[in-house]
C-alpha cells in the first residue's frame, strides 16, 4: 500500500493516489476503532508504557535476557503508536496538499488556499522520510528479535496468536466478537465514502 | 561490543540518515547582493519569480477548484486567467545569469536552465501559448472546454518542473 502511494505520486498518477489514500483512511480508522473497541491487546491505551516498564525493558534486552510479552511489548507499543501517528499525519496533510502547478490536489484542496496546500505538501514529502526511517527501524527490529532473541514477531503480527507468553490469555480480553469487528468495519467504509463524497 | 549494542547503533543510524534526507540545504542569507543588469539584486530576482509563481499557482487553483464545482463561477474563473496572464509576462526574462542554484540563494530552479536555454525558451513559450488559449476559452461559457483547455495549460506547467525545477 505505501509502495503502490509512493509510486502513484512519484509517476503523477495523481488520481489513483486519491483513490488509495481514502482507502488508507478506511485502514487507519479501523485501526483506530479496533484501539478502541478491540481485544485487550490492540487497544490503542495499553501501548502507551509505563516509563519504568520501558526502562526495565531496555535493560532486558540488552542482557539478552529477554522474555516475551503478551501483546506489544514496551517498546513495541511506542514503535505502533509512532507508526500509526505518522500515518495519521501523512494521510492527514495529503488530504490538503496541493501540487505545484495548483492542478491536482488533495480530496479536501478546494477548502483552503494555495499557499497553505503547498506548506501541507512540503510536511507531506517530509513526514513520508520520516515514514521510511521508521518502516526501515521496524523491518530491522523484527530482523534483529528474530536474529538475537530467536522471537518471531512476525506470526503474532498476522494472525495475533503466539507461543510461549508470559501472561495467561484467560487474563485477557483476547476476543474479536463479530460485532466488534462490523462496527469498525462500518466506520471505516463510512470514513471513505464520506472523504470522497465531501472532497473533489 | 554487544551484538545488542552494534544492532541499535545500526538502526540509531538509518534514523539519523533518514533525518539528514529529510531536511534541505541551509542558504546562506548574505548571498544573492549583488547587482544584475536590470538593476534588481540576485536575491530580489529569485524571489521576485517566487512571487510570480505563487500568484499564478493561487489563481491556476481558483480556476481548477471551481471548475470542480457543481456550477463554475465564470467572473471568477476569468479574473483569475487574466490575473494569471499578468503574472506571466516576461517570464522567459526571470532567469538572467546567475540567478541559479549556484548563486548561493534558496532556489528550486535547476542549473539546466542555463545549459538548455533554447528548450527551456520553447517550454515557456509553450506555456504562453496554452495560457491564451485558456483565456480565450474563459469567454465562452462551456465549462467543459475550459477545463479540457485547464488541463493542457497544467501539463505545460509540469512539463518545465519536470525538467528545471527541483524535484520535490
Amino acid at each position: 500500500m505505501i509502495a503502490a502511494m509512493w509510486w502513484t505520486a512519484e509517476q503523477g498518477y495523481m488520481q489513483w493516489h486519491k483513490w488509495l489514500g481514502a482507502g488508507l483512511i478506511g485502514l487507519l480508522v479501523y485501526r483506530l476503532v479496533w484501539g478502541i473497541v478491540g481485544p485487550r491487546t490492540a487497544r490503542l491505551h495499553t501501548l502507551i508504557p509505563r516509563p519504568s516498564a520501558l526502562i526495565e525493558y531496555l535493560k532486558s534486552l540488552r542482557s539478552l535476557q529477554y522474555r516475551r510479552s503478551f501483546g506489544h511489548s514496551p517498546l513495541g507499543g511506542l514503535a505502533v503508536l509512532a507508526l500509526l501517528g505518522l500515518l495519521w499525519v501523512q494521510t492527514g496533510t495529503g488530504l490538503f496538499s496541493v501540487d505545484v502547478n495548483g492542478l491536482a490536489s488533495g480530496w479536501f484542496g478546494h477548502w483552503i488556499s494555495f499557499d497553505l496546500g503547498r506548506s501541507m505538501a512540503d510536511i507531506h514529502e517530509q513526514v513520508f522520510d520520516l515514514l521510511l526511517a521508521m518502516i526501515g527501524l521496524h523491518l530491522l527490529a523484527i530482523a534483529g528479535y528474530a536474529i538475537f532473541l530467536r522471537t518471531n514477531l512476525v506470526t503474532a503480527m498476522i494472525t495475533g496468536k503466539q507461543d510461549g507468553g508470559t501472561a495467561s490469555e484467560s487474563d485477557w480480553d483476547v476476543k474479536a466478537p463479530v460485532a466488534r469487528v462490523m462496527i469498525a468495519l462500518i466506520l471505516a467504509a463510512c470514513s471513505i465514502a464520506g472523504t470522497i463524497w465531501m472532497g473533489r | 561490543m554487544p551484538i545488542t549494542k552494534t544492532f541499535a547503533l545500526g538502526a540509531a543510524a538509518v534514523l539519523f540518515l533518514a533525518a539528514c534526507g529529510s531536511g534541505t540545504e541551509p542558504s546562506d542569507p548574505s548571498a544573492g547582493s549583488e547587482t544584475l543588469d536590470n538593476g534588481m539584486t540576485v536575491r530580489a530576482q529569485i524571489e521576485a519569480r517566487q512571487d510570480g509563481y505563487k500568484t499564478i499557482g493561487r489563481n491556476f487553483k481558483t480556476i481548477n477548484d471551481q471548475l470542480k464545482t457543481s456550477a463554475p463561477d465564470l467572473t471568477e474563473i476569468q479574473a483569475a486567467a487574466a490575473a494569471m496572464v499578468e503574472a506571466s509576462a516576461g517570464m522567459v526574462d526571470w532567469y538572467p545569469a546567475g540567478t541559479g542554484p549556484e548563486s548561493g540563494v534558496k532556489t528550486e530552479a535547476l542549473a539546466v536552465i542555463w545549459e538548455e536555454p533554447e528548450d527551456f525558451t520553447l517550454k515557456v513559450s509553450e506555456y504562453d501559448t496554452a495560457l491564451g488559449a485558456l483565456q480565450t476559452a474563459t469567454t465562452s461559457g462551456d465549462f467543459d472546454a475550459i477545463t479540457a483547455v485547464a488541463r493542457a495549460t497544467g501539463s505545460t506547467c509540469g512539463a518545465c518542473h519536470d525538467k528545471y525545477r527541483l524535484d520535490d
